[in-house]
């Protein structure tokens, strides 16, 4: 079942057209990796997603972005409740400055969540849900700044969480971490796509083939091949796709 | 590093090549003795069998550091699967022309029977296949490969007229036990080697094609045997 359809999406920055015409359907409950050299439209592509382009002097965006069955850019939609059903994650953590309990307890209060206990087990029960529980539990009131890059990511993860989205947006999550802390990201994205859709762009292939379902490689602001991953990564449809994952352009 | 990936792409693609053609060599000359009748033509096969597994064992050597080190995706990652494919294929060519020299040693006073028993002939047909086979690897020629494949089942055809024959000379003749048990040895050996030209074909329609053709057939076959689950 879909739970986002992209139909004939064009951005343009002032002139520069960012993205070309693009038409994907985003399987609920999978991971969907995004693809391609930089400058592809890959990371536009994915701030469509959420609206976060709006923010962008200059930009204009035509075509039907369809999440939930509503059009996000022509229905009456109300922006932080779109941004709550759709999460993101950035490349560099971005902890709030404040403690690892305020961190993840953010968003709930905000939407008006006040009772102490409520938010004690949203906290751990999300914490838990971003696998770092276990390695903060005894000092909830520790700073998330102090925490390792690792740490942080899954610690902005469950900020994401707290709020129980339907989507989350991964915007490069472990391009600046260590190969451990990166199996660690990769071992809670596959563990979230049972509750969650998760939309990754990537720029290490190899991570791309390992935790996605499905690939769409982006090229110049088009879509070039938007394919299983399995598929996409051993027999491409086609000619720049296997030029690209091989490494002869990018 | 796209140059150095190519470069050592390359190297294993060239030692493959040197594989074969040592293995084409050794298939070559005991066939030819089988033909002829020329023993002594299946001298060297043995020793060139060594060199054939110092390349095995540097091929592998070579794929394995491609994987780890560069890590190649669809066209790339099949060429390095079916080149450890075909190298194991060519290795076992290896140890069955050494094998089949042997047989050719221990039958060389019964040429006869080889003629009758269309050995030589099935030896021809599975060394041509196993020429095709190493040469659509060499270019890249799915349409070769295809050919290989088929004419499997004439090197099969042969394989079972020659073991009705040659048991009905072993019970016509008791004195021809020996000679024809060497030659169903052989011409099971010579079968195998038929298989593995068919084999390397298929290794090389995978790489080219994107296809996995192994077993096709039989899985076909199979399926149309198995009565469909009324459920």
């Amino acid at each position: 079942m879909n739970i986002i359809e992209v139909k004939n999406l064009n951005l343009f920055y002032g002139k520069f057209q960012a993205l070309k015409d693009i038409s994907i359907d985003i399987k609920m409950n999978k991971i969907t990796a995004l693809i391609g050299p930089s400058g592809c439209g890959k990371s536009t592509f994915l701030r469509c997603l959420n609206r976060m382009n709006d923010l962008i002097n200059g930009v204009k965006i035509k075509g039907d972005v369809i999440i939930d069955g509503k059009n996000i850019y022509k229905d009456r939609i109300d922006i932080v409740e779109l941004r709550k059903n759709v999460g993101m994650i950035f490349q560099k953590s971005n902890p709030f400055p404040m403690s690892i309990f305020d961190n993840v307890a953010y968003g709930p209060r905000i939407n008006g969540i006040r009772d102490k206990k409520q938010l004690e087990e949203i906290v751990e029960n999300t914490l838990r849900k971003a696998a770092l529980w276990e390695e903060v539990k005894d000092d909830l009131k520790k700073s998330g700044m102090s925490l390792s890059g690792g740490q942080q990511q899954r610690l902005c993860i469950a900020r994401a969480l707290a709020v129980e989205p339907k989507i989350i947006l991964m915007d490069e999550p472990a391009s600046a971490l260590d190969p451990i802390s990166t199996t660690k990201i990769e071992d809670l994205i596959f563990e979230l796509k049972k509750n969650y859709t998760i939309v990754i762009v990537t720029h290490n292939m190899q991570q791309a083939a390992r935790v996605s379902d499905e690939t769409a490689l982006f090229y110049m602001g088009e879509l070039i091949e938007f394919n299983e991953t399995k598929k996409l990564f051993t027999a491409p449809e086609n000619e720049k796709t296997e030029a690209y994952i091989s490494g002869k352009f990018g | 590093m796209q140059e150095h990936f190519n470069a050592e792409i390359e190297s294993l693609k060239n030692n493959l090549i040197k594989m074969a053609s040592i293995v084409d060599e050794q298939v070559e000359r005991v066939i030819e003795a089988l033909e002829t009748g020329k023993v002594e033509l299946c001298q060297g096969v043995k020793s060139r069998d060594l060199e054939v597994d110092a390349y095995d064992n540097l091929i592998q050597a070579q794929c394995e550091n491609i994987l780890a080190l560069f890590q190649p995706f669809a066209a790339d990652l099949r060429f390095i699967i079916s080149a450890m494919m075909i190298n194991n294929q060519l290795e076992r060519c290896g140890d069955i022309a050494v094998n089949i020299a042997k047989r050719v040693k221990k039958t060389a006073n019964n040429y006869p029977l080889i003629v009758e028993a269309q050995i030589n002939e099935m030896g021809k047909q599975a060394r041509k296949m196993l020429k095709d086979a190493i040469n659509s690897y060499i270019y890249n020629d799915s349409q070769l490969a295809e050919t290989v494949m088929k004419e499997d089942e004439i090197v099969d055809q042969f394989n079972k007229q020659a073991f009705k024959f040659l048991v009905s000379k072993m019970q016509s003749n008791p004195e021809l036990i020996e000679p024809c048990s060497h030659l169903i040895v052989m011409t099971k050996h010579i079968e195998r080697l038929a298989d593995h030209a068919t084999n390397i074909a298929e290794d090389l329609v995978f790489y080219v094609e994107a296809k996995i053709i192994s077993h096709k057939k039989k899985l076909q076959k199979l399926e149309k045997d198995q009565p469909e689950d009324d459920n």
